[in-house]
């Protein structure tokens, strides 16, 4: 594998390249001059990362989102401990610069196996396992300002969408009206050149954003998207990129209201935090994907008393979830909020969770008959 | 002349003391010990050295409480009492030479005939050449022939050296020498005799014009005193060429033909054991610290042994001193003033004495209120307890140090270089000083770095080791071919081959001997290894009581971290060093009679703690360099693994010439690691080249350890030590 590589020289691209990727091949190409410059001038080549950390985080109120700071690490090919990890930045750096050439697109996983080979006379692989190559990538989109799309990278499809919505996707018509049981598989990538929207085939007036598949199609089932008007989407726990993205879009180009139905406990308003505010690792992308105007419908603390729920529902937290709790309860954008903080203090001395299923105990549909609706209704939310 | 030595034995004249005894001390012991002692402490068979250093002088009381049994009246005791020969007690007491157990007995044979055979050869001004040989009789008896190139003996001497206790040339004067007492050798030769009867068997010549002598002879314990039992109480000259060679065969004795020389012979109940404390570690390290002598040894299973000499010149002379009036102890002052007759006290004081003048005689003389006229002989205890504080109480210079001959640092070096494996070596020679007016001198040497001998081997050479070798166990092959390599090591390298103990070396088959390679090369025989400590007292091995050691004292309570060794607090260094202190002095104070461990003075503790530190520190910057050049090594490796790789994907990115990227990455690569080609000194300066030569004028030794000689013994067992490396 090795040796094919080595002999495989740079092509002229095969296909004429959009003013998008010419200008991410651009970027590629100017991480690779920097260490022929290097070399030529006996120097120790470097690439300088921003750095994903928390330390490098911090929340903009203004924006109210989490943005990423200037703090960067020096990544150096004669340093023991990054040679390997600068090594591998430049595999990925030629990995995507083949695909935007070649005018192809392909899966983290895809990615990983191009490059992945057993190094020239060691017996030691360039990458192992899939997460050591996810990180790199990351690395390379933040190195670049480039998102993971314009690397022609996508990640597996997470996350599904109903709704009173007719969009195109690579020309494709899509109604999401009549999407059967499954609904429509949220792409990884749902750019403009993918994904357009028509604003006059929307007549969706919100979009209700649900934790999970099996949630999601209890909803589905019921038709909840066409009794209310809206667009039913699901993320499978923590939304993939593609779905915040989409998301993103519907709420700003369509100008949705977003609401959120999650779990009560402490993965809940961590998922909502990052739909809401942006996560720290993808804080560079939080411009294009946090939604400060999201809602959190439920569910909520009170609603085992609210909802007259039986006690075999509760699922007591452990020590990570209280540990977890305490420290949602502390970010920046909860920190100031009283309603978060009682809603989180609740919780605690609840000393239980309440999954969304658990309310299927007072009825299969009362979900979606009855609890979110009249939180709609009442305009009952977290903000 | 006076000296310490005669006055000891007049003082305690029929029980005699045991080698080296402090006077006083270990005479109250001995007259004590009847009374108290029961069991006999020797003559267990295999007791080790805790038995040997145990000093309850007991088998004389026994006996005698034995054969008294009933109540006796002073009539029938005055009966009983009678004079004690030397002989006769040292041969009820003979753990006090050393004899206290087989295995010592053997060691203790060998080290005074070699020690003898050493001290003729330097006095004679003869570059040393020793042939030992032991041979197993028996179960429990060995025969052991020392010869040497010496000077000879006279025919009328030898009778007096070999069979008379107390009979020596050494006794009666303040030199640095190896043996003292004039009991050693015949103390052996009586052993012999006592154990199996055979009788002490001597060959010397004194000069190629006359042929060589032969004499047997038993020591008359009774009046210790020689019995000659061939040639009609005469001995027998050997006839030149075969009819000698002849005679000398029906004797059941050797002579490699000298034109001078000294062979004695001594048939010995006795024990073989390797290891500590062995007769091969006794000349294992004669040979280190006398790297001017040449030594060939056979041991009981055949296996020859060669020591080359490193050094063609003799060490100097020492010189004979006069006591210095600070060494001189309360007892030994009172008796040399009964001894010194005809003489006023000035005179006594200046000429008996080193660094006294007529001046400073008188101003002792003021202080201790005695008259400086006044006769020595008139002199009574009080005087000269008050010439002693005085004495004590007078600035009196320095004795002269130039009485000591060191080994010097460039031998050390050679000694320790050809037999113990390493890759660094240091050595330190301190400048010579005084405890309690006896003038000293510290010398320490090290070796780092020579464990790891087995990982030098490749196929072939394996191959070749195993067909030259006669070992009967891979054990034995592994311990007796890698110098330096423990049992341990060697068992944990079996273990790792999966191979039996039991196995022969010559029948493993080609897959084990692979596994065997494998093993060799991957098992690190320098783990858990600690320290090795060689001492030395005037050149002589010491090798017991290693704990009650000033040496092995400060060699723990240095801190050896700072050196770049690990090292538990207070405990021995770890790690593949050896390291090697000797003092030099015309009188060594020992802890005991035994002659085995040195006292510990603090200015000698400081001494060795100055010469160790002064190898430690070199040995410090050259592990902490030889760990960033390995570092730097591995660091290289590294980064070339990955230079490929970062060449062909920016080429595949850009177009450039993947192979030019290439170079220029390893120009830096080589840039950013320089360190790892670059040879230091001890300083840690860059040197060109790491010549073993160049460093011998300095004190300190850096080789290749793949290339050295000492670290692999070729051959049926046998050390070719590459000769003047
Ligand atoms: N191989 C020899 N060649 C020449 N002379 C010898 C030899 N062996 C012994 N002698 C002489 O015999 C003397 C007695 O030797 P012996 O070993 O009994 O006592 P020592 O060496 O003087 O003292 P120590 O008892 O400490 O060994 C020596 O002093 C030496 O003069
Ligand atoms: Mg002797």
């Amino acid at each position: 594998m090795a040796k094919k590589k080595l002999t495989t020289v740079a092509k002229a691209p095969k296909v004429k390249l959009s003013p998008r990727d010419a200008k991410t091949a651009e970027r590629l190409t100017g991480l690779a001059d920097r260490v022929v410059s290097a070399a030529n001038n006996r120097k120790d080549p470097y690439v300088e990362i921003p750095s994903r950390t928390l330390a490098n985080v911090h929340y903009s109120p203004r924006k109210k989102i989490i943005e990423m700071g200037n703090a960067t690490n020096r990544r150096q090919l004669f340093d023991l401990s990054q040679a390997k990890a600068y090594m591998r930045t430049m595999l990925v750096t030629s990995g995507c610069k083949k695909l935007i050439d070649q005018g192809k697109s392909t899966s983290l996983r895809g990615l990983f196996y191009m490059l992945k080979h057993t190094i020239e006379g060691v017996k030691e692989n360039t990458f192992d396992e899939q997460g050591e190559c996810d990180t790199i990538i990351e690395d390379v989109e933040v190195l670049l300002s480039s998102i993971r799309e314009e690397l022609h990278l996508y990640a597996e499809n997470r996350g599904a969408m109903v709704g009173a919505i007719t969009f195109t996707d690579k020309g494709d018509e899509i109604n999401c009206a009549k999407m059967g049981s499954g609904g429509y598989a949220i792409p990884s990538i749902v750019e403009p050149e993918v994904v357009v929207f028509d604003k006059a085939k929307c007549k969706a007036k919100f979009i209700l954003h649900v934790e999970k598949g099996t949630v999601w199609q209890r909803f589905n089932e019921d038709r909840f998207w066409e009794k209310h008007n809206c667009i039913l989407t699901h993320g499978s726990g923590q939304p993939p990129r593609g779905v915040r993205r989409m998301l993103h879009r519907l709420h700003n180009e369509l100008e949705l209201p977003l609401y959120c139905v999650l779990d009560n406990d402490p993965w809940g308003y961590y998922i909502y935090s990052v739909i809401k505010q942006g996560s720290i690792n993808l804080a560079f992308e939080s411009q294009r994907m946090a939604i400060p105007e999201a809602k959190y419908l439920g569910l909520r603390s009170i609603d085992f008393e609210r909802c007259q729920l039986s006690d075999s529902v509760k699922i007591s937290l452990n020590d990570t979830d209280r540990k977890r709790a305490k420290q949602v309860a502390q970010y920046p954008w909860f920190e100031k909020k009283p309603k978060w903080q009682t809603e989180i203090k609740k919780m605690l001395s609840n000393d239980f969770k309440l999954e969304v299923e658990s309310l299927i105990s007072k009825d299969i549909s009362y979900v979606t008959e009855e609890y979110v609706p009249t939180r709609l209704r009442e305009q009952d939310w977290l903000d | 002349m006076a000296t310490r030595k005669p006055i000891k034995k007049r003082s305690v004249p029929a029980t005699a003391t045991k080698k080296k005894a402090p006077p006083a001390a270990s005479a109250a012991k001995r007259k004590a010990a009847p009374k108290v002692a029961e069991v006999s402490p020797e003559e267990s068979p295999g007791a080790d050295e805790a038995a040997a250093e145990d000093d309850s002088a007991g088998d004389e009381a026994a006996a005698t409480a034995k054969s008294t049994g009933r109540r006796a009246t002073a009539q029938s005791m005055a009966s009983k009492q009678r004079d004690i020969s030397v002989s006769e007690f040292f041969a009820k007491n003979r753990h006090l030479l050393g004899f206290d157990n087989p295995r010592k007995a053997l060691l203790t044979t060998i080290k005074e005939a070699v020690d003898n055979s050493l001290d003729a050869c330097e006095e004679a001004g003869i570059l040393p050449e020793i042939w030992v040989h032991i041979e197993q009789t028996s179960t429990d008896r060995y025969k052991i022939g020392v010869q040497d190139n010496g000077p000879g003996i006279v025919k009328k001497q030898i009778p007096l050296i070999f069979g008379k206790l107390l009979y020596g040339s050494k006794f009666h004067r303040l030199r640095q020498s190896r043996g003292q007492q004039g009991i050693g050798i015949s103390a052996a030769g009586m052993y012999g005799v006592q154990t199996t009867g055979k009788p002490v068997k001597i060959i010397s010549r004194i000069s190629p014009k006359k042929p060589a002598h032969y004499y047997e002879i038993q020591i008359d314990t009774k009046r210790n005193e020689p019995k000659i039992l061939n040639g009609a109480g005469e001995g027998v000259d050997i006839a030149y060429g075969e009819k000698g060679a002849k005679d000398i065969e029906k004797h059941g004795i050797e002579w490699v033909d000298q034109p001078h020389g000294t062979r004695v012979t001594i048939e010995l109940e006795a024990k073989y054991i390797r290891g500590r404390g062995s007769v091969d570690e006794y000349l294992h390290q004669t040979a280190i610290a006398n790297p001017h002598i040449t030594l060939h040894y056979t041991d009981p299973e055949g296996n020859v042994r060669e020591y080359q000499r490193a050094a063609d010149k003799l060490p100097p002379e020492p010189k004979e001193i006069l006591p210095h009036p600070y060494g001189v102890e309360l007892g030994r002052l009172a008796a040399m003033l009964a001894e010194a007759e005809g003489m006023s006290i000035t005179q006594f004081l200046s000429t008996k004495f080193s660094r006294v003048s007529p001046a400073v005689a008188k101003k002792i003389c003021t202080t201790a209120k005695v008259s400086p006229r006044a006769m020595t002989r008139k002199l009574g205890r009080p005087e000269a307890e008050a010439l002693y504080h005085a004495i004590q109480a007078t600035k009196i210079a320095p004795p002269a140090t130039d009485c000591i001959c060191p080994i010097g640092e460039e031998l050390l070096l050679k000694g320790l270089y050809q037999v113990v494996p390493g890759e660094f070596y240091a050595a330190a020679t301190r400048p010579p000083s005084v405890y309690r007016g006896n003038p000293f001198q510290i010398e320490v040497a090290l070796a780092y770095g020579g464990a790891a001998a087995t990982q030098n081997v490749d196929k072939d050479l394996l191959e070749d080791l195993i067909e030259e070798t006669d070992a009967r166990t891979i054990r034995q092959f592994l311990v007796s071919t890698f110098n330096g390599l423990g049992t341990d090591a060697a068992d944990r390298i079996m273990k790792a081959a999966s191979l039996g103990t039991r196995q022969a070396p010559k029948q493993l088959k080609p897959k084990e001997r692979q596994r065997l390679l494998d093993a060799m090369q991957n098992v690190n025989v320098a783990e858990g290894q600690t320290m090795e400590v060689m001492r030395y007292a005037n050149r002589v091995p010491l090798q017991f009581q290693q704990a009650a050691c000033a040496i092995t004292q400060t060699i723990t309570s240095t801190n050896w971290r700072s050196y770049g060794l690990s090292q538990s607090r207070g405990g021995m260094p770890k790690g593949p060093v050896y390291i090697m202190v000797h003092i030099a002095s015309v009188w060594v104070p020992f802890t005991s009679e035994s002659k085995e461990a040195i006292a510990s003075y603090p200015e000698i503790q400081k001494e060795i703690r100055l010469g160790l530190q002064a190898v430690g520190r070199k040995l410090g910057m050259y592990v902490r360099k030889r760990m960033r050049v390995k570092q730097q090594g591995d660091r290289r490796d590294i980064f070339m693994r990955y230079l490929k790789e970062v060449a062909s994907a920016v080429s595949e990115v850009n177009g450039v010439d993947r192979d030019g990227l290439y170079n220029q990455l390893l120009t830096v690569a080589k840039r950013v690691t320089a360190d790892a080609d670059m040879k230091l000194d001890d300083r840690g300066r860059k040197i060109k080249e790491p010549s073993e030569e160049t460093d011998f004028g300095e004190n300190v030794l850096i080789v290749d350890p793949k290339t050295h000689a000492a670290a692999i013994k070729r051959g049926p067992a046998a050390v070719a030590v590459a000769e003047g490396e």
